[in-house]
């Protein structure tokens, strides 16, 4: 019976084995990534968290919408966002196939290029709402502070207002529309965290224009009041909230001193004597912005402080390749030559055959390693082996690590210059104090050309002016659009639509570019601004996936 | 476990009783011709005592009285037991093994022998393919089981074959079934970072003793939440007791591919490409040169006899108490793309040592090298090898001198020659990067399972088992900065290692006892699987110098760098028992249990169980049965309840890394679903084998079903709820897989010279969507995008991954545009210039019609993107020395979406394109398939991106998949060399050797799991000679 006993022990041991079996190696969690109850447990994280929110700015999960493998692209606000607003408008032209549908407004409710700015931009507000959740948590439990738990909120705010913003540039009707009576998106001010809090959203509709541009302005008031006021480029700061609060009147339409882009602007621009012919003469008094000597200079280096916000972009972290600014707007070598200047504005009469900002003297397609200040247009192959004319104001080809320029102070100043030349009831000469200041460290001998009074014939024209330096200052910052979809329904300065354009692919082959030449005949892609491609279409899967969201009509 | 205990105790009461008392039988071992048998082991019944037969057949064995019986048992023939009675001369004629009844089929944790096997299993021959030139066994699984499809997508040498088990039993995670090697799951799959690779390649095939494919419930509820997808037992050659055998195997061939894509050539492409254009109202740019260049592309890209070989020698044998076997393997396989390679050294050292009766201890250990070479194989990628194959130009040289690489290139993109442009979208010079970029990867991996048995009590066997499973590659990719992928990076090289360690814990015992016409089976266990994944890469570009990306990065030789990495770790734990009964080999029940923990889910839903029950019955023995002609029956059933594991944490939320530039930051990654738990398959079988005709015939016929249910889909939330992937995991959806499988082996003619063996499987897969999860406030019908494609469809009602698109009506002979119906059946065209619809009286419309549309409600299910139904035919002569063995595979059913026609082959870019478009419409009235070329418009024209039924063709296919003809050498004719060779086998074979299909495309089954042929190499064709000698 000795063996009996062995057998027993036997299973006794194979039972014991069994019995205190590893339990514990079932309760695994992941090495790489926070659960959501820990993200938020020390100072530390909840800056992370912050961080986190800007790069869901920077860029985004890009879905070809085609089964091939989703990557990293310049979505929402890289250098895919800032084409795409250039696309939609005149002043550039595409070369490949990336953003031809765009350019010639063939998008559908399933076109990649549309449906990931929608996707990402509510990616960018979701996350922006998750932390600001997140920092209340933290706030409570003691870990951050009032101050610090305000600023880090207001700066969620602030993205979360640009990126409703972005929306409804590209899917409403403008503000003028009916004083905003039109569909407008659904404002998401609270976090989806589970399956449960997407029952909240399925109940929230369109909104119209009018109240989501409410929101927009509480969002950026809560952000102004609660943004520290030193410079910041790479992150909010007040002058960016107060910069980003004129841009959003100026498409509400909003001038006035009282409450519109001027009361913004008066905040940013001191209240005395311009000297148009001193580019310093114009410091911001809040976190000290200005421009800078020359017109490439706020390019050449990101961090200056003509910059009032841009994103962020370096050699560690950026859109790659496929969606680097440089790359997409560069020429073929050493980028890739898909975005080109087009002779609408190339050849337009309202740019100065002299202006340093289209100073092209590099010699033909060679590389365009060595910026200068001024040189600002190389002469380069395209994609297509053609020879065009490309934007220097992105220079890295290499590391990729151009900052997408969000907020310029050129641009506050050339905000103010409109609302004060509208404002106004004859031309504003504060107006051309204002649009000189921006134009004059691009021309020569600003003292003998900038404008003066007598260069325009009535306000309209020097509003016209004003207008036409923003296309010219701003080509390729993806503003263009902007411009065309809240003017839509200005009286006397409307594109009546989507502007027509040259052909897509079109080229300098066969030399039809040149400071007074004529603008070459433009392809019939001129959209009229009742139709419906006026509007991106609201994405299918948004449609399907919730049917509280109406499409846009036509679609 | 107390009923356990007291039935063993019984036993060895029983045992201990007899007494003892010496005495010495003698006889003689014949077989049933009377010819004497050497080598038979004869031993008594307690095991204790033992000899062998001499050259006449005799032996003498002196045994106790408590010996009440001897065993005769010998390789090739029948184990036999007779009783020792008062006799002392006991005389045994033994019967050849018959294969059908001795055969025995690996199940989970034990075997079982095949009569009383009530599952559904397939086992393979491994002799069939052995030979083979083949650097892995999945590849060579085609068509050798019922119910087993096996796709091997596109010539690479290095990508695993797609295996499929009674059908495709989920849809959003892994299909692919479980593969076990000696008792432990082995990591298998596409592993490498930086190419292809396979890591069943690991396993040598010429290693392989038998492959036991589990395919119904009752086989697979042993493997519990892992059973879902099939299970692939491999089992390795082991040794045999006082045997000594040394064996080379070794195969010498060529590969070719089977077909070129059709192109055109240089005067072609000049003349499509211009008129490309001037349809446009664009300039010409396409010219040919003073000197006529005309390249094919392909020829460069493609080896036409890609060399390959394989050579193992193993030793196998034993002593008395022990057996080993042992192997050393080479194989080294030439892909068809002439940068793809993979080279493999494996070796495995198979162990098993008695100490005493009561306890053996083994070890099966393989060490093996992979090597892989590849190149850039995406489908849209700029120098994707096939792609770029068929886009290059043709009227441009492939090398200029002028170049300071040798190479024609243009800016960074293949050289213009004398055309106006370079090509568009910047396909590259693709010489230039098949010779200049690396691709490589160096894999070592470990298998290794040990083992101790204990054998306490007759009929117990009680296994400790541990399984080490450690994978490690060290993968390289260096980009030249001159031309290509590393040109604006100004160089890339990168390395990165990935190591996989499993390890597998397993305690489980085997009982069995039989009294009287009772027989019981038992088995018990617990089994522990850990598996962590480290990963790590470092990346390099703007490098100093192209000298420093050769074969590894280098410190400090790159102006950027960046590192990236990763860890994981799983595991499950299970608890598992089975019971078979079998009375009288008549009447046959099992039932099964297997409780499983997984570390992929949630708390609240962490363990599962997995019950499984079979019934099994065979007329032929009952004494009422009459009819002599079947040698055997048996009919049975199953059904069980397994599951399909989740990978991962995503029933958690978490926070994952979100860097700002260089400032760090983490962001929501998954917003998870804490309910998740595995996907759950009920499998049913019905089944029948019947051997009849002299056991002649056998035939095997089940009808299955898996019921599939709690399946999890990414069910999708609003974009606008920004949740990261924009899904949410749930246990959700329901499938089923429904058909049956047939197979026939008959032995046509069984002569002393010649010898007929024909073979013929057939499988009938129904699949069927059965639920969805509801979409917007409506329940769900289908999924129109599901995540992985545009081209199909998740439908109820439907196959699960129908491809989905237009009806393709034609063009319009009037003015060459693409016709197509719409949902109400009217005709719309496209233009080809705008792109805008219009409607359409006929395909002979010269009016332009009023605006119209076509969208997603114009589209139809097209058709089922798996094959419905497949299988092989394979017939086997012997005539005296010689062999011949022809085999054919075929499958249909499918349909195949050949996105390498629509945007490739068709494009409208200035590029090169498929001869097809020399059918394009030109004139008015002309009648054809192809539209009116417009440059760059090939979204308008082809619909690039959907599917439509102008590119939806059928798949089925024949295909004469291998012939082999060997000729063994008489022993007469080595007789001089006997000494030291003992046989010798020759042979030359050709694989995939024609196949017989409509399909459009280079091959109907190179197409990925969804029905998409999307530019992947055209298949291999191989002709090889070998030799296999035994010593």
């Amino acid at each position: 019976m000795k063996s009996l006993k062995n057998i027993i022990t036997v299973f006794a041991i194979v039972i014991a084995i069994v019995l205190s079996g590893c339990k514990k190696s079932l309760e695994l969690v992941p090495f790489n990534a926070f659960s959501d109850e820990t993200a938020y447990s020390t100072p530390e994280r909840c800056l992370l968290a912050l961080n986190g929110v800007y790069d869901a700015a920077q860029s985004g999960d890009y879905d070809p919408l085609n089964g091939t493998a989703h990557s990293v692209r310049g979505y929402p606000f890289g250098a895919a966002a800032l084409e795409q607003n250039e696309m939609r408008g005149e002043d550039m032209v595409n070369i490949a196939t990336f953003f031809q549908i765009t350019y010639q407004a063939t998008y559908t409710p399933v076109s990649p290029n549309n449906v990931n700015m929608w996707i990402n931009l509510y990616l960018l507000i979701n996350k922006a709402n998750l932390a600001i959740d997140g920092f209340k948590f933290a706030l409570s439990k003691g870990i951050i502070s009032t101050t610090v738990a305000a600023q880090y909120e207001a700066e969620c705010r602030f993205l979360r207002a640009m990126a409703h913003h972005e929306l409804l540039i590209n899917f409403s009707r403008p503000y003028l529309d009916g004083n905003g009576n039109k569909l407008g998106v659904p404002y998401h001010d609270y976090a989806i965290s589970s399956p449960a809090s997407l029952d909240k959203l399925k109940a929230h509709a369109r909104e119209l224009v009018s109240v989501c541009y409410d929101k927009i302005l509480i969002d950026l008031d809560f952000a102004e009041t609660n943004l520290p006021a030193g410079a910041n480029v790479v992150r909010a700061a007040k002058a960016a909230a107060i910069a980003l609060k004129m841009r959003v009147k100026m498409h509400k339409g909003d001038w006035s001193i009282a409450t519109g882009v001027v009361f913004e602007g008066n905040k940013l621009i001191p209240n005395g004597p311009i000297n148009p012919l001193v580019w310093t003469s114009v410091i911001s008094p809040i976190g000290g912005n200005k421009l800078e000597q020359n017109p490439n200079g706020a390019f050449l280096n990101n961090s200056t402080l003509e910059s009032i916000f841009s994103i962020k972009n370096d050699a560690l972290d950026n859109t790659g390749v496929n969606a680097a600014l440089a790359q997409m707007f560069g020429p073929n070598v050493p980028g890739r030559g898909l975005v080109a200047i087009s002779p609408v504005i190339f050849n337009s009469p309202a740019w100065r055959c002299d202006d340093k900002r289209r100073d092209t003297s590099t010699v033909p397609g060679s590389v365009p390693l060595a910026p200068t200040p001024t040189n600002m247009i190389i002469y380069g192959n395209s994609n297509a082996n053609t020879k065009s004319f490309f934007t220097r104001k992105y220079i890295d080809y290499v590391n990729q690590a151009d900052y997408t320029p969000i907020l310029r102070y050129a641009e506050v100043l050339l905000m103010q210059a409109e609302a004060e030349a509208r404002n106004s009831g004859v031309i504003s000469q504060r107006a051309i104090e204002l649009l000189n200041t921006v134009r004059n460290r691009a021309i020569p001998a600003p003292a003998l050309n900038q404008y003066t009074i007598v260069s325009f014939a009535d306000k309209n024209a020097l509003i016209k002016a004003i207008l036409d330096e923003r296309r010219i200052e701003f080509l390729a910052e993806g503003k263009r659009w902007g411009d065309i979809h809240r003017l839509a329904m200005d009286p006397n300065f409307s594109t009546g639509g989507i502007p027509a354009k040259v052909v897509n692919g079109f080229s300098n082959n066969t030399g039809l570019y040149g400071c007074s030449l004529p603008i070459p005949p433009l392809n019939n892609l001129a959209i009229a601004y009742a139709d419906y491609r006026f509007l991106w279409p609201i994405p299918q899967d948004e449609l399907v996936q919730n049917p509280v969201i109406v499409p846009n009509p036509g679609y | 476990m107390r009923k356990l205990t007291l039935i063993l105790s019984a036993v060895f009461v029983f045992v201990l009783s007899a007494a003892a008392q010496d005495r010495t039988i003698t006889g003689k071992v014949t077989d049933e011709k009377g010819t004497a048998i050497e080598g038979v082991s004869v031993t008594g019944s307690d095991g204790k005592q033992g000899t062998q037969t001499d050259k006449e057949g005799n032996f003498r064995l002196t045994i106790p009285s408590s010996v009440r019986s001897l065993n005769f048992s010998s390789v090739n023939f029948e184990t036999q037991t007779r009783p020792v009675g008062s006799q002392l001369v006991i005389n045994v004629s033994l019967r050849p093994a018959d294969k059908q009844l001795e055969e025995v089929v690996i199940v989970g944790y034990g075997t079982q022998q095949k009569k009383g096997f009530t599952g559904a299993a397939s086992k393979v021959d491994t002799k069939e393919f052995a030979q083979l030139v083949t650097p892995s066994i999945d590849k060579q699984l085609q068509g050798r089981a019922a119910g087993v499809d096996v796709v091997n997508a596109g010539g690479s040498v290095n990508t695993p074959a797609k295996i499929r088990i009674r059908g495709y039993n989920t849809i959003s995670f892994g299909a692919s079934p479980l593969i076990i090697v000696d008792g432990i799951p082995i990591t298998t799959g596409n592993l490498a970072l930086t190419t292809n690779s396979n890591a069943i390649g690991d396993i040598n095939p010429a290693d392989i003793e038998s492959v036991d494919i589990l395919k119904d419930g009752a086989s697979l509820a042993i493997y519990g939440s892992k059973g879902a997808n099939g299970v692939i037992q491999i089992t390795t050659k082991k040794g045999s007791k006082n045997k000594t055998s040394l064996t080379y195997d070794g195969t010498m061939g060529f590969s070719s591919i089977s077909e070129k894509f059709s192109v055109l050539d240089a005067q072609g492409f000049v003349n499509i490409a211009n008129e490309k254009f001037t349809n446009a109202g664009q300039a010409a740019p396409a010219k040919m040169d003073a000197v006529g260049t005309n390249t094919d592309w392909q020829d460069n890209v493609f080896v036409n006899s890609a060399f390959v070989q394989n050579h193992t020698v193993s030793m196998m044998g034993g002593t008395n108490k022990s057996t080993y076997y042992f192997s050393l393997g080479y194989s080294d396989q030439q892909g068809v793309v002439r940068s793809n390679h993979n080279r493999a050294f494996r070796v495995r050292a198979n162990l098993e040592q008695e100490a005493n009766k009561y306890i053996k201890f083994g070890n099966n250990i393989t060490l093996s090298r992979q090597e892989d070479k590849d190149q850039q194989n995406g489908s849209n990628a700029l120098s994707g090898a096939i792609v770029s194959a068929l886009r290059a130009l043709p009227n441009v040289a492939i090398h200029n001198g002028a170049h300071a690489t040798g190479y024609n290139i243009t800016g960074n993109s293949l050289g213009q020659g004398a055309n106006l442009r370079t090509i568009d979208d910047n396909y590259v010079n693709i010489a230039f990067v098949l010779d200049n970029n690396k691709f490589y990867s160096d894999k070592y991996r470990i298998i290794d399972v040990a083992f101790v048995d204990i054998m306490p009590v007759k009929g117990l066997t009680i296994r400790s088992q541990l399984g080490i499973d450690y994978y490690t590659d060290n993968s390289f990719l260096g980009y030249d900065p001159r031309h290509g992928d590393g040109f604006s990076s100004v160089g890339r090289a990168n390395n990165g290692q990935n190591n996989i360690l499993a390890t597998t814990i397993q305690e489980y015992f085997n009982y069995n006892k039989t009294f009287r016409k009772h027989s019981v089976y038992l088995t018990g266990g617990y089994e522990l699987s850990q598996s962590t994944t480290r990963f790590y890469s470092a990346t390099g570009t703007n490098i100093s110098d192209l000298f420093f990306l050769k074969e590894n990065v280098v410190t400090n030789t790159a102006s950027t760098q960046s590192v990236s990495g990763n860890y994981s770790k799983s595991a499950t734990e299970s608890f598992f028992g089975r019971v078979n009964y079998d009375y009288n080999n008549k009447y046959f029940i099992q039932a099964t249990v297997r409780r499983d923990g997984l570390s992929s889910l949630g708390t609240s839903n962490r363990y599962g169980n997995f019950p499984g029950f079979s019934v099994g019955w065979r007329p032929t023995q009952e004494n009422f049965w009459k009819f002599k002609f079947f040698n055997d029956i048996k009919l049975k059933g199953s059904y069980a309840i397994v599951g399909n594991p989740i990978p991962g944490f995503r029933y958690l939320s978490t926070y994952g890394s979100a860097p700002y530039g260089n400032i760090g930051g983490i962001a929501v990654s998954n917003v998870g679903n804490p309910e998740l738990k595995w996907e759950r398959s009920k499998k049913t079988d019905i089944g029948v084998e019947l051997t009849f005709w002299n056991n002649r015939v056998n035939l095997v016929a089940d009808w299955f079903k898996n019921d599939i249910d709690q399946i999890i889909l990414a069910v999708p939330t609003p974009p606008s709820a920004g949740i990261p992937g924009n899904n949410i995991l749930r246990n959700i959806g329901a499938a089923e897989n429904k058909g049956w499988e047939f197979s026939v082996n008959v032995d046509v003619i069984r002569k002393e010279n010649f010898n007929w063996n024909m073979n013929f499987i057939y499988t009938n897969i129904k699949n069927k969507v059965k639920s969805l999860f509801p979409i917007g406030n409506a329940p769900g019908t289908e999924i129109t995008n599901p995540e992985s494609s545009p081209y199909n469809i998740i439908r109820i009602g439907e196959s699960i991954f129908s491809l989905y698109g237009y009806r393709y009506a034609g063009v319009n002979a009037a003015n060459g545009n693409p016709v197509y119906y719409k949902a109400n059946g009217s005709l719309v065209q496209r233009s080809v210039s705008t792109g805008a619809y219009t409607t359409a009286t006929s395909l002979n419309d010269g009016v332009a019609g009023t605006a119209s549309s076509l969208g997603p409600a114009d589209k139809v299910v097209l058709g089922p993107s798996n094959p419905t139904y497949f299988g092989s035919f394979t017939n086997n002569f012997t005539y005296k020395n010689f062999g011949l063995e022809l085999m054919f595979r075929y499958s249909g059913g499918n349909k195949i979406m050949n996105v390498t026609r629509q945007e490739v082959l068709l494009n409208q870019k200035f590029a090169n394109s498929g001869t097809e478009l020399l059918d394009r419409w030109t004139t008015v009235g002309q009648v054809t398939q192809t539209p009116k070329m417009y440059y760059a418009n090939d979204a308008i024209i082809n619909q690039n991106g959907e599917a439509t039924s102008r590119f939806v063709e059928d798949g089925d296919f024949i295909r004469f998949q291998n012939i082999v003809l060997d000729y063994r050498f008489n022993k007469a004719t080595i007789a001089r060399f006997r000494d030291y060779i003992k046989s010798v086998r020759i042979f030359v074979q050709m694989q995939n050797v024609a196949v017989w299909t409509k399909y459009k495309g280079s091959d109907p089954e190179g197409y990925s799991n969804f029905g998409v042929d999307a530019t992947v190499a055209p298949a291999i064709r191989t002709t090889s000679a070998g030799i296999t000698v035994g010593f």
